[in-house]
């Protein structure tokens, strides 16, 4: 675990993998995930996701909740491009009442933390969909820079919507000490959700083949 | 073997003769301009290495199309393709590459790109083409411009060249701007330069 202001980043599992089920195939999913197709995710295709994020040598999936255990969603930082010290940063809120609160944003802060103060890279690069004006005042108020628009870039609902790109460079980032304290985040105060249903679980000798 | 038919070059297929052109490409100047960068000596095992990774990336689904480019003359002087081809949005990431310095400047660069615009646009039904270089590189800013493609974004110090951090400059072209093949060959005049070069215009 790494202890933030209003989140804390935890291992994409337990609790984290029985939500993405449903994470997964809603809206937040895809306005975070621009050019993915807009297809249904089974259970299977959920699990390949989890999986194959944690054999990525050059990127991680990472939940983030509240302070109270209550899972909000996750954090992805991929692409990592060795030679310039580059990744593409993702946030995505699985549980949508904590959409544009400041639990959301601390949890992009928190990935933007660990991949400037811990893995060391030079820039990161992230991108919204031309509408998605939560995402766009979040990476404002992160600290990046506007740096242009691919036009008609990804296709939406029977259009094509532009994808604004965001860049952060290394000594733009003040810090996170720094940046939560300029920003005074504050909890939202929204009531932690009631720990999900665990899926049928052997009792006993797990992991054994039947007779 | 040719698949697109230009004034200064044809476009057409990788064969084993690329293997040695890889070679030499890959260790001089040239890569420099084409990878943003990204050079420095490499063995004739590692090019195999990397050519036997694309025809395996073919089979595990990506979904980019490369042509050799093929001058007048005869001499195989680089590739270009479309890395990164998204049918679901209908967009193409474009790569180009002259390795042969000696063909620089002379519109053979620019003769390719806009077959295989066309080709993104005519054959693949793509609605939209996008390609990437770096700030120091004005030579490709200008043919990509004159061709018909906007900027769109700077991605600051997004690579290293030498020491220096530099841009990346994103370019796009939507399919209702592109102008066509034959308004272009004219207007930049690219049958006389193939004519000044090649002793013939036709294609």
């Amino acid at each position: 675990m790494i202890e933030g202001k209003l989140v804390d980043l935890v291992p994409f599992e337990d609790d984290f993998a029985t939500y993405f089920e449903q994470w997964m195939n809603e809206e937040s999913w895809f306005r975070a995930r621009v050019w993915e197709r807009r297809e249904p995710h089974p259970e299977d295709a959920v699990k390949k996701f989890i999986e194959k994020m944690e054999k990525n040598e050059h990127g991680a999936l990472i939940g983030f909740q509240t302070k109270d255990g209550d899972p909000i969603g996750g954090v992805i930082w991929d692409h990592e491009w060795t030679r310039v010290r580059k990744v593409d940063a993702i946030l995505f809120v699985g549980d949508m009442r904590y959409e544009g609160t400041d639990e959301a944003l601390d949890g992009l802060l928190m990935l933007l933390r660990y991949v400037f103060e811990t893995r060391g890279v030079h820039r990161v690069d992230a991108a919204a969909l031309a509408f998605d004006e939560v995402r766009i005042e979040f990476y404002h108020r992160a600290g990046f820079s506007h740096e242009g628009t691919l036009r008609q870039h990804v296709r939406w609902d029977g259009d094509y919507v532009d994808l604004e790109l965001f860049g952060l460079l290394e000594d733009e980032w003040p810090g996170y000490e720094q940046i939560t304290a300029q920003l005074d985040l504050q909890p939202s105060g929204i009531e932690p959700k009631p720990k999900p249903e665990k899926k049928d679980e052997k009792k006993n000798g797990s992991g054994q083949q039947p007779g | 073997m040719t698949v697109l038919h230009g004034l200064l070059v044809d476009l057409v297929p990788s064969t084993a003769e690329f293997g040695e052109k890889m070679y030499q490409f890959w260790n001089n100047e040239s890569r420099m301009w084409a990878t943003m960068g990204d050079y420095g000596p490499i063995s004739r095992a590692q090019i195999e290495r990397i050519r036997e990774e694309r025809a395996q990336a073919v089979e595990r689904g990506y979904t980019g199309v490369h042509f050799m480019m093929r001058a007048r003359d005869g001499q195989i002087i680089g590739n270009i393709g479309l890395n990164w081809v998204d049918y679901y949005n209908r967009v193409a990431y474009l790569g180009s590459w002259i390795g042969e310095p000696d063909y620089w400047s002379g519109g053979h660069g620019t003769d390719a790109l806009l077959l295989l615009v066309e080709y993104g646009l005519s054959w693949l039904d793509l609605r939209r083409l996008a390609l990437s270089t770096m700030g120091p590189n004005v030579r490709a800013q200008r043919n990509v411009e004159k061709v018909g493609f906007r900027l769109e974004a700077r991605e600051r110090q997004a690579t290293l060249v030498n020491g220096a951090w530099v841009d990346a400059l994103t370019y796009g072209m939507l399919r209702e701007e592109w102008r066509g093949r034959d308004v272009l060959v004219e207007e930049l005049d690219l049958r006389a330069r193939a004519e000044q070069r090649y002793g013939t215009g036709d294609e």
